[in-house]
């Protein structure tokens, strides 16, 4: 089967045997799956942390400083600029073993989740957010707004948690 | 004689609580979701607030309304790690006590919140001095790279802890 092929190929070459941190008589290679992952870990902290600063405004609960327009125009380049890192850095984690993780529930679940929320951008930024001048200065954002927050924070926290989850079904 | 970290370590592992807790991986499993989604959080305003400072990300809020509105968020999810770090401590002890990852990495938080506090402070209390069009005072820009510094180290020191603790078991 061609998949079975591509995932065996990812698996099976010097980079990835690197990362794994397999035969080095010095050990040096032990570390680089972990240095890795820390950076996709600083990577997906400024991820959440730039969309939670977004939704938390579309929601209406951080009124005080800034409008939706204006923290989205500021935010918004940090989060894109760190997603790709995210993923330079999870491929490369993917590549260890790639089959594995391709048939493993909670990283199915992952991309499935992170999909939904892309989708869930992209409903919000060609509907509502195409008003947003309109509505906010308001009291409350409208339901769409509060919708698309609401669904965005729910979904990026599942895929922390299906992320870490991986770690805990995969053996070693 | 056992070294007194152990010792501590394996009378905290005895506990009815530890036992419990470590007898349910998904609790452990979720402890450490929220302690990712907060780090988020704290990190996350920790990039905002320093590359402002910096000068990095150049138009937004200014530095005395940007400041004051994240660092209360900052110090509530600061509680939150304190309480699932805390509980995951209780869950697996030897793992902190021993890895000298974890003890830097809290001798770490505790300066940059330190640190955090006191520039939070020096904002709130000038400023029209923060909002000036010239250049940012320069302990300002010290703390900004110091604090970015500590907040890499500290995520690095938290994720060591599990690739290094049993070295030193």
């Amino acid at each position: 089967m061609t998949l079975h092929l591509i995932l065996q190929t990812l698996q099976n070459n010097p980079l990835a045997a690197a990362i794994r941190g397999e035969s080095d008589p010095i050990r040096l290679t032990t570390w680089f799956f972990p240095i890795i992952e820390t950076f996709h870990v600083l990577s997906i902290a400024v991820v959440f942390g730039s969309i939670f600063m977004v939704d938390v405004r579309l929601l209406g609960l951080a009124k005080r400083d800034g409008t939706v327009s204006q923290i989205s125009g500021e935010i918004l380049p940090y989060t894109w600029t760190a997603f790709g890192c995210a993923v330079l850095t999870g491929s490369l984690l993917f590549l260890t073993k790639a089959d594995q993780y391709f048939h493993n529930l909670q990283f199915e679940l992952k991309f499935l989740f992170m999909f939904l929320a892309g989708v869930n951008m992209v409903i919000f930024h060609r509907g509502v957010y195409r008003h947003v001048l309109d509505w906010e200065q308001a009291a409350r954002p409208p339901i769409g707004a509060r919708v698309a927050g609401a669904f965005s924070i729910a979904l990026w926290i599942a895929v922390i948690f299906m992320g870490r989850w991986i770690g805990f079904t995969t053996n070693i | 004689m056992e070294p007194t970290l152990h010792h501590w370590a394996n009378h905290l592992a005895a506990t009815q609580l530890s036992q419990w807790l470590l007898a349910r991986e998904w609790i452990i499993v979720i402890l450490q979701s929220i302690h990712i989604v907060m780090l988020s959080l704290v990190f996350g305003c920790a990039v905002v607030i320093n590359l402002r400072v910096l000068g990095v990300s150049a138009r937004g809020r200014p530095v005395s309304t940007l400041v004051p509105s994240l660092t209360p968020w900052m110090y509530g999810a600061l509680l939150v790690l304190l309480i699932t770090g805390t509980f995951q401590t209780i869950a697996e002890p030897m793992r902190e006590f021993v890895a000298p990852a974890f003890w830097a990495k809290m001798t770490m938080v505790l300066i940059v919140f330190l640190l955090t506090a006191a520039f939070d402070r020096a904002v709130r209390r000038n400023r029209e001095r923060w909002d000036s069009a010239a250049s940012k005072p320069r302990g300002a820009l010290l703390f900004a790279v110091v604090s970015l510094t500590l907040w890499i180290a500290i995520i690095f020191c938290g994720r060591f802890i599990a690739y290094t603790w049993n070295f030193y078991a």
